[in-house]
């Protein structure tokens, strides 16, 4: 089987950052292997193992996320594809569907698995959107994956239940990352990582044009940021347990009048 | 008259509190923008549910009943959502943001050529354009999206809205909806139904939710117990459903539910920013922690800095006594 994962690289979401403006201004320039697609990477590399055949990765970004293809290379997939794109703020998820889109029908491939959001947007879009532009039967929001008479069974989780649906291939499956703990490269994988091979393309390769998916394709923009609204200031009890209890119980039936 | 459509989620026979809340912020957008305010359900049942639907104010609710629905695949929704736009020509769509909806929203805005803004705590309209809030990077800052597209897809994270009723004279429209399961391309092998959802966790009034904290099994019996009593549902942090002690369905958090409760406790929990994600809309919030730097008290209406083992037995005993009073 033929696995490819897409894979974002994504600013580090719990380093500190300041508002500036309306504009989001983080304290680091760290970037990292969006976590939900280290997820599909690792589930890819564990069912190659078992059944055969290997991962590609690939990604759109400029120069600098040609590390986080390293990483996923380090991690044991076998080539690497970079989209380069020195710029894709204005890009929506949209906006990636499509040029993915133009990218798989470049390759050969069996199963699509993507991370089924990003860190840092949490939209959790682009993967059904590349399914149905790829015209593609797919699953969203995997904790499980086997390969089973040439099938891929998904467990997904729905909203009270886990539901296991088998597709055929060629799928698109988008990971959650309670599926499994991602490998952390070994030093041999990140050596032999530097010898694999990157193809890099443009968006003139794949029949596209930067201005043209920025004004025509995506339909979304992020005009901003503001602050998260802040709750009421709440109150604090240090006490014996007894008191605690008695208080939390007259303040729940009278104050807060919900019991 | 263009309209706004909204998405009326059902799950386990019943409609969710989250799709009212979104019906209702609706009516007021599609009244301040002089839209139509219309309704669709799909469903095995849908048109059973038409006339709470009504009850909010929707014009015209269009029922697209198939029992395709039953399969949870998300394909016949696809086709379903995408038919009723193409009837409705709606300017928004609204739907409450719930897995099943994730599941087909991008899908739907992909093959309409719609853009689509997913799990917004905010929205509205004007001139044309659909502006919103919605959490990023970890949900500790709120982006600004918006889109002046001909059709917007909206999914909104549940407890943004009050659900408020306003009667309407709805006209109710059965929409025509073959579906071949036959060429489906997926099957759905199981259901696994989790154990610990005696309460739907995402439509509770009260969920009571643990940590780390609870340690062990004793811990559990605890909670469950609290539980039991307050007729809550059993939430958990990721932290305890990874080590096995919770199912991944009662997970709260940015990767797990968003829940919305009258009342939540937050029981040996530290209140990760993940964990808080999923929570912070909830009314009253009670924290039970011994560490009294735990960040969980920052979010607290009120916190109790004390020993979970103890506090716990004492507070359930004082609740029974409330509802036998």
């Amino acid at each position: 089987m033929k696995f490819f994962a897409c894979i974002k690289q994504v600013p580090d979401v719990y380093a500190p950052f300041q508002l500036k403006d309306g504009d989001l201004v983080l304290d680091t320039d760290r970037m990292m292997l969006n976590a939900y697609d280290a997820s599909a990477v690792e589930e890819a590399l564990v069912l190659s193992e078992k059944h055969g055949g290997d991962v590609e990765v690939v990604l759109i970004g400029p120069d600098k996320a040609k590390e986080t293809i390293r990483k996923a290379l380090a991690m044991g997939a076998a080539k690497g594809h970079h989209i380069h794109v020195d710029d894709t703020s204005g890009l929506d998820s949209a906006a990636f569907a499509k040029i993915l889109t133009a990218f798989f029908k470049t390759v050969e491939f069996d199963i699509i698995a993507v991370g089924k959001q990003s860190q840092d947007t949490d939209a959790g879009l682009t993967g059904a959107m590349l399914a149905q532009d790829l015209d593609l039967p797919y699953a969203a929001n995997a904790v499980g994956l086997e390969i089973n008479d040439n099938k891929l069974e998904v467990k997904r989780q729905a909203d009270t239940a886990q539901e296991v649906i088998a597709l055929p291939t060629p799928c698109l499956v988008t990971c959650s990352n309670d599926m499994n703990e991602p490998r952390i490269p070994s030093l041999k994988g990140i050596m032999t990582s530097k010898r694999k091979p990157v193809d890099v393309k443009t968006l003139e390769d794949l029949g596209l044009n930067l201005d043209d998916l920025k004004t025509n394709v995506a339909k979304t923009s992020v005009t901003g940021y503001e602050p998260v609204p802040e709750r009421a200031p709440g109150k604090k009890f240090e006490a014996d347990p007894e008191e605690l209890v008695s208080t939390l119980s007259d303040l729940l039936q009278n104050e807060a009048k919900v019991l | 008259m263009s309209s706004l459509l909204v998405h009326i989620a059902i799950t386990d026979g019943k409609i969710k509190r989250s799709a009212l809340e979104v019906l209702s912020r609706s009516r007021e957008v599609a009244s301040a923008n002089g839209l139509s305010l219309e309704a669709v359900i799909i469903d095995a049942d849908a048109a059973s549910f038409a006339d709470d639907v009504s009850k909010y104010g929707a014009s015209k609710i269009y029922t697209v009943s198939n029992p395709a629905f039953k399969n949870a695949l998300n394909t016949p929704v696809i086709e379903a959502l995408s038919k009723v736009i193409e009837m409705a020509n709606p300017k928004l769509v609204t739907l409450a943001s719930t897995e099943a909806t994730k599941d087909v929203v991008g899908a739907v805005g992909a093959k309409m050529d719609a853009a689509v803004i997913p799990d917004v705590a905010t929205f509205d309209l004007a001139d044309g354009v659909v502006k919103t809030t919605r959490p990023v990077m970890a949900a500790k800052v709120m982006a600004k999206a918006e889109s002046s597209a001909d059709t917007v897809l909206v999914t909104v994270r549940s407890g943004s809205y009050d659900v408020s009723e306003s009667p309407a004279e709805a006209e109710v429209v059965n929409v025509d909806f073959d579906f071949d399961e036959g060429g489906l391309r997926q099957v759905l092998k199981e259901v696994l139904s989790s154990s610990g959802d005696k309460v739907d966790l995402s439509e509770a009034e009260i969920v009571v939710a643990g940590g780390r904290g609870l340690k062990d099994e004793n811990g559990k019996k605890l909670l469950e117990d609290l539980a039991d009593v307050l007729g809550a549902a059993v939430g958990a942090s990721r932290a305890i459903t990874e080590s096995g002690m919770f199912p991944a369905t009662l997970q709260i958090g940015q990767t797990g539910k968003v829940v919305s409760p009258q009342l939540y406790f937050a029981v040996g929990l530290s209140g990760a920013i993940q964990h808080v994600a999923g929570m912070s809309n909830s009314k009253v919030i009670v924290a039970i922690n011994k560490d009294p730097d735990a960040p969980i008290f920052q979010y607290a209406t009120y916190g109790l800095v004390g020993d979970l083992f103890k506090i716990l037995p004492l507070l359930i005993e004082e609740i029974k006594k409330i509802k036998a009073a």
